[in-house]
């Protein structure tokens, strides 16, 4: 598949996030003539035109993934396959969404720069935005340590500034420089678990990386292979907030507007999903399909799996048991999102283990078209939970931007009318159903869904990777520490994680629907937000309605990352020894 | 009306009443004072459909006279409007079981397994047509009376939305064809009475009696959910009528005709028995028999033309209805069938003397309802043609009758302000003529006068009682005959009987292995319940005219609430009076003689069975029975004359004659005190229990549960200080730790 790659061919791949660069250079530039507040609308633009780009592009359709699932083109440092593409469109989906939320975006601004309250939709910030969708594109098609770093760091600065750009009164300085200081550590940390990496295959390549793994059992490779993998998942963890780099998130979030606290919930996550993937998909046994595990590699999987698992354990529980005591609004959705962070490294620890062994959910992999929901694997769940987590806190922040401020308790006669306040507690939402009632109604849904609430997208979601998890070594007596055994635990962490956050989200469902305020809640964000929180509805219940357009497209990208090449041994498996003991009906 | 077919008819009859009901829920604080407009003209639509399809079923049946009188040929039609549910390979029949046997080895196919579809059927037969004739026609006349009644009621558009929804649903339940789709009517109309009998909500005591009939009723239901699952495990179907299935062989229906017609198609033993108990307990709970009567007295909290309707005429024969249906299943449980009898006969004597002193004019005639009902219990537990027969004629008379009486007493009602105590009125014969005139007629028809409708109806299921009491004597009537006929079908005209009917019946409703003998399917116990049923005969004369006696002789008297202006009902109450008058007389005499309902009747498949031909017997006239019938009634009457015509009815009673007995009867033998005692106190002192327990441990468990996480949050907040600085190291040292954790692994 790889001839020799010419530099224009590479470039040529990459046309989608050219596009993004180019969008946020006429921002930057036109910024400077046009007006601040047409920002968003050149976004937009930009964004549209790079899903029409990438759309456009061959070889680039979601399904279009041959029996071995290798629809891909590898060129240079780039590679296209179902996978990089799935992460192509829900990034542009994702920033197209953002970007309205961004632009009827609205924050309190330091007196210095004149008015109280700073909408948003500058035209830096639109460039600065779109710079960090080319960078979270581009981590996506990577396949080179070098392309994955200079990705992660394109996502990384730009967020700084968006933080920084925004909100400039001292919550929002110490939110920013807090964030600053902490993305520099993970950085430090991730960049030293890539040199590890390339210590390992000495080459910056995954292909090489992967070989070397596989042909390892040398000193060197097991002696590095801790670090690696240790320093990766950290700075994975970072962007995912899940610990032990979790600290940041309640207090940046607090301390940033709604838009941004959208972003930064949903874009960085993105970014740390698809690093672990790619590093879960390094130790799958070659195209070759020799199967036998050397050493490096057996041992990479196991610790791989092991150290996945446990994190996303502690990272769930630590972020439910956090959220329960919160009463700030962004705080507490902070806190949630640090537990599902928790929810998607349960898909991705399947991942690694489903790798370990040589197929996708540890069960035949030929089921998985073959029932809906069975033999789906960790991959595809993870990337399945990912679109819904993304969708559901898109809307509620774009909810919240929408929604901008609320009255204070004010009787006339008792002196002049006090300025407006941010909404910023859960009380603050009191009564919104009377108020606002679409505004509540969306609200509730979203919170339902990421609670997992049947028939909402989050509960298809949680499903998966519950059931994922229950597939790994399906046929295994469950044992004391058996591999069996921690998955089912897993999948029990899971269940009774998502019991305790049902009951935070439920609070602010009782807050809108059956308390009262007489204070009025002023829908004076933008109506881009209230445009993108309705856009979110919708997607959620097209997704309710129908899951299956989004379970095939994950599962193809799923596949491409994870299953590949075991398909020949799959077809070995006579049907009749299959078992549908775990087919849902 | 000829160019629709017959199932599209079908369709129509209950969907007119449910467009009235939808358009008047729509519609009804639009319409206001014309609220009934919708729900009238859809009732009266369905009534005019359901005629003629009565007329044309009877066209197919044929004539019973006539040379070209011929043997009876069962008459069904079956339109499936959709399948409700499937569920695919949800049975396999046993071998050789009552699922497997008859039909399906049509294609040799035994032992598939076979889908659980519930088909939402409608079916036309002579008894669902003459239900649904009597149900719009009675639904329509008592509609045109609640204008006038309901008349400046808040609630006037509430009332005839739930009215109308309740002849939808009841024309449902008589016309599905399938066990499960009764069950869901059998629970819609219970909702409609449930509504009704709370319609004035604010009223405790209505509220309180719409529970208890709901509560009650669901005992009832129980035994009708229990009958549906046994069904379904005993035939593998729950639908009465055959099926074709995609492969060509036909599905046995639980009561279609290859079940029927084949001898060991119905399950009987310890199993069948337990089906018509069950069935007997649903029918007891929704005909307000005992020992589940004791909602109806209570239901008369609601709007009187509903209890004409619901609790007189067609709601509360839903149980009659089932059993009569059910025929052939309770033909192969002798018992059961007795039982059925043993229960109809005793209710309707408990009620009977209950009923004698009561004085309010409505409970009066709610307990007279439940005596009237436990008549037709008791002639279908004979298990004769002539006995199901007979019940459903009765179903027909009384439904006239009593829903004219109904009628009358809200009548009275109305005129004397709310006031129903019989102590407090008298002499209103001269205020109000129509409704004295229409109600004496009633009372005539419900005491068994000749020749007012319920004397034929009463005689014909004294007369089936009498027959299985005394086998022998109407054994003269007939020529014996063969045993071997039991299998084929008889036509009514020429019947055969035999020396022993007892012994013969338990042969025809054999168990494939040898039946044991029947405990209580013997001769001594209808001789009791004949007895029995003729004491009542006499009651329920004596009780109705006291009643007329009264309310309607005596000097005029009105109680206050009804002001200076007492007076007769307006026309548009006093014309249904007078329009359900005619049959109350006549019915009764013309259906008799012609013999065209018996006639009709007998070609429902379920009447059709050969266990049910067989005990067909010639149509006769009794003189004795009759004889002894009517002095029964003269008795009732005179005791009623001598102790209250013409008298004041606030004086004392004639009845204190009857000393502690009165008071016993006057607190209905103390029956609700009974359950309040022995299941509604234990209940709650469970209940109470319960809650104890529940707040208290389960509580105290989850709370300790929930307050679990809200303490570790509470820790894992120490260590989110907003220190940068600790941030940092605790993530690096977090990192590290991983680090070396997974180097000491991979060494391990």
């Amino acid at each position: 598949m790889t001839s020799m790659p010419t530099a224009l061919e590479t470039f040529l791949l990459v046309r989608p996030e050219i596009v993004l660069v180019a969008g946020a250079i006429v921002a930057f530039l036109g910024g400077a003539f046009a007006g601040v507040r047409r920002g968003w609308l050149v976004a937009l633009a930009a964004i549209a035109a790079a899903l029409f780009v990438a759309g456009a592009q061959p070889a680039s359709g979601l399904l279009a993934a041959d029996a071995a699932g290798r629809g891909s083109i590898v060129s240079g440092s780039v590679a296209i396959d179902p996978f990089s593409t799935y992460v192509r469109f829900v990034v542009l989906g994702l920033g197209l969404i953002l970007a309205l939320v961004q632009a009827g975006d609205i924050f309190p601004a330091a007196v210095s720069r004149g008015a109280a309250v700073w909408r948003g939709g500058t035209c830096e910030e639109a460039g600065t935005f779109l710079l960090l969708l080319a960078g979270l594109s581009l981590v996506g098609v990577s396949d080179d340590l070098v392309l994955l770093f200079a990705g992660l760091e394109l996502v990384s600065i730009p967020t700084y500034v968006l933080l920084a750009l925004k909100r400039t009164d001292a919550h929002g300085q110490e939110a920013s420089l807090k964030y600053f200081f902490l993305s520099l550590v993970a950085s430090a940390l991730f960049l030293y678990g890539l040199v590890c990496l390339y210590g390992i295959g000495g080459s910056t390549r995954f292909d090489a990386i992967a070989a070397g793994l596989r042909a390892g059992g040398n000193g060197v490779a097991m002696a590095l292979l801790p670090v690696a993998i240790g320093m990766a998942m950290a700075g994975a963890a970072f962007r995912l907030a899940a610990v032990p780099m979790h600290f940041y998130a309640p207090d940046v979030y607090e301390g940033t507007s709604p838009g941004n606290a959208a972003v930064l919930s949903t874009l960085p996550k993105v970014a740390g999903v698809v690093v672990l993937l790619r590093l879960v998909g390094l130790a799958i046994p070659g195209p070759l399909g020799d199967g036998t595990a050397a050493p490096a590699a057996a041992a990479y999987t196991e610790l791989f799996w092991q150290l996945a698992a446990v994190l996303a354990a502690v990272t769930m529980t630590v972020g439910n048991v956090m959220a329960l005591v919160q009463t700030n609004l962004r705080r507490l959705l902070a806190c949630s999102s640090i537990a599902h962070a928790g929810y998607l490294l349960t898909g991705i620890a399947v991942a690694a283990a489903a790798a370990s062994v040589g197929t996708a959910g540890g069960r035949d992999a030929v089921a998985a078209d073959a029932s809906w929901l069975a033999g789906l694997g960790g991959a595809t769940a993870t990337l399945f939970y990912l679109a819904t987590y993304a969708l559901a806190t898109i809307g509620i922040f774009a909810a919240l931007a929408y929604l901008g401020h609320r009255w204070p308790e004010w009787t006339s006669g008792s002196g002049p009318r006090p300025p407006r306040q941010e909404i910023t507690s859960v009380e603050d939402l009191d009564g919104l159903s009377g108020t606002n009632p679409v505004a509540a109604f969306a609200i509730a849904v979203f919170l339902l869904s990421l609670a997992g609430i049947p028939p909402l997208p989050g509960f298809w979601g949680k499903l998966t990777l519950a059931t994922s998890a229950l597939e790994v070594d399906w046929n295994a007596p469950i044992t004391l520490g058996s591999r069996r055994a921690a998955f089912v635990a897993l999948a029990m962490i899971l269940v009774l994680n998502a019991a305790i956050a049902a009951a935070y989200y439920l609070r602010i469902i009782a807050a809108m629907y059956f308390r009262s305020t007489k204070r009025g809640v002023q829908a004076d964000g933008g109506l881009a937000a209230g445009i993108a929180m309705l856009a979110c509805l919708v997607l959620v219940g097209l997704v309710t309605l129908q899951p299956r357009g989004l379970f095939r497209t994950s599962a193809a990208a799923g596949d491409a990352v994870s299953r590949t090449p075991v398909v020949a041994a799959a077809d070995a498996v006579p049907p009749a020894s299959l078992t549908p003991v775990a087919t849902i009906r | 009306m000829q160019s629709l077919s017959p199932a599209t008819l079908l369709v129509l009859v209950p969907l007119l009443p449910l467009a009235g009901a939808v358009l008047t829920l729509l519609l009804g604080r639009l319409l206001g004072s014309r609220a009934h407009l919708p729900a009238i003209a859809g009732i009266a639509a369905a009534a005019a459909v359901a005629v003629t399809l009565l007329l044309g079923t009877s066209n197919q049946v044929g004539s019973a006279h006539g040379p070209h009188a011929e043997p009876v040929r069962p008459v069904e039609m079956i339109t499936t409007l959709w399948q409700w549910a499937s569920v695919q390979d949800a049975y396999v029949p046993p071998e050789g079981s009552a699922a497997a046997l008859p039909g399906t080895a049509v294609s040799g196919a035994g032992g598939a397994a076979r889908a659980f579809t519930i088909p939402v059927a409608l079916r036309l037969d002579p008894l669902t047509a003459t239900l649904l004739a009597i149900i719009t026609c009675i639904g329509l006349v008592v509609a045109v009376y609640s204008v006038g009644y309901m008349h400046h009621d808040p609630g006037y558009p509430r009332f005839f939305a739930v009215f109308s929804l309740f002849v939808f649903s009841m024309s449902m339940l008589v016309a599905a064809s399938n066990f499960l789709v009764v069950y869901v009517f059998w629970e819609a109309v219970g909702a409609c009475s449930y509504l009704l009998i709370g319609f004035w909500f604010t009223k405790p005591e209505a509220a309180r009696a719409a529970k208890k009939a709901f509560l009650v009723n669901r005992v009832g239901d129980f035994g009708l959910a229990i009958a549906t699952f046994l069904l379904w495990m005993t035939y593998g179907t729950l639908d009465f009528h055959d099926t074709l299935s995609p492969d060509g062989t036909i599905l046995p229906g639980i009561l279609g005709q290859t079940r029927l017609a084949d001898a060991g198609g119905i399950v009987g033993g310890a199993v069948g028995t337990a089906i018509c108990l069950c069935l007997l307990l649903a029918a007891c709970g929704k005909s307000a028999q005992m020992p589940l009567h004791v909602w109806l007295p209570d239901a008369m909290e609601g709007p009187t033309p509903a209890s004409a309707l619901i609790h007189a005429a067609t709601m509360v024969t839903a149980g009659i209805y089932l059993v009569a249906r059910s025929a052939p299943l309770f033909m192969a449980c002798p018992d059961a069938l007795a039982a059925v009898s043993i229960v109809g006969a005793t209710t309707a004597l408990v009620a009977g003397l209950i009923a004698t002193v009561q004085n309010d004019l409505k409970r009066v005639l709610a307990y007279s309802t439940i005596s009237q009902l436990g008549y037709m219990f008791a002639s279908l537990g004979t298990g004769t043609l002539l006995g199901f027969t007979a019940a459903i004629f009765h179903l027909v008379t009384h439904a006239f009758f009593k829903a004219l009486l109904f009628l009358g007493a809200g009548s009275v009602m109305h005129s004397m302000g709310g006031v129903i105590d019989m102590r407090r009125f008298g002499g209103l014969r001269r205020i109000m003529p129509i409704t004295a005139a229409t109600f004496l007629v009633g009372g005539l028809a419900l005491a068994g006068v000749a020749p007012f409708s319920g004397f034929f109806s009463k005689d014909e299921i004294l007369a089936t009682l009498h027959a299985k009491g005394w086998p022998n004597a109407h054994g003269e009537h007939h020529d014996a005959a063969p045993a071997s006929h039991a299998s084929l079908p008889l036509p009514p005209g020429e019947g055969r009987g035999e020396g022993a009917p007892a012994t013969r019946l338990a042969s025809l409703t054999r168990s494939p292995a040898a039946a044991p003998p029947a405990v209580l399917d013997t001769p001594e116990t209808f001789r009791v319940l004949f007895w029995m049923s003729l004491v009542t005969a006499g009651l329920t004369a004596f009780y109705t005219f006291r009643a007329v006696f009264m309310t309607f002789t005596g000097p005029i008297r009105v109680p206050e609430e009804a002001g200076h202006h007492a007076h007769e009902s307006p026309p548009v109450m006093a014309l249904p009076l007078i329009i359900l008058a005619v049959p109350s007389a006549i019915a009764g005499w013309w259906l008799f003689s012609s013999q065209w309902l018996a006639h009709f009747l007998t070609a429902t498949p379920s009447f059709s069975a050969p266990a049910v031909t067989a005990t067909a017997v010639p149509h006769a006239f009794h003189m004795d029975l009759a004889i002894q019938g009517t002095l029964a009634a003269a008795i009732g009457i005179v005791i009623a004359a001598i102790g209250h015509l013409g008298r004041r009815s606030d004086g004392p009673q004639m009845e204190r004659f009857l000393g502690p007995l009165q008071t016993f009867f006057a607190n209905r033998c103390y029956i609700d005190q009974l359950y309040a005692g022995l299941i509604v106190r234990p209940l709650e002192g469970l209940a109470l229990l319960a809650a104890l327990f529940d707040r208290f441990v389960i509580d105290g468990l989850v709370n300790g549960v929930a307050r679990l996480p809200a303490a570790l949050g509470g820790v894992v907040r120490r260590l989110q200080t907003g220190l940068l600085q600790r941030y940092a190291l605790a993530g690096v040292m977090g990192v590290l730790a991983i680090v070396f954790v997974l180097a000491w692994r991979l060494r391990g």
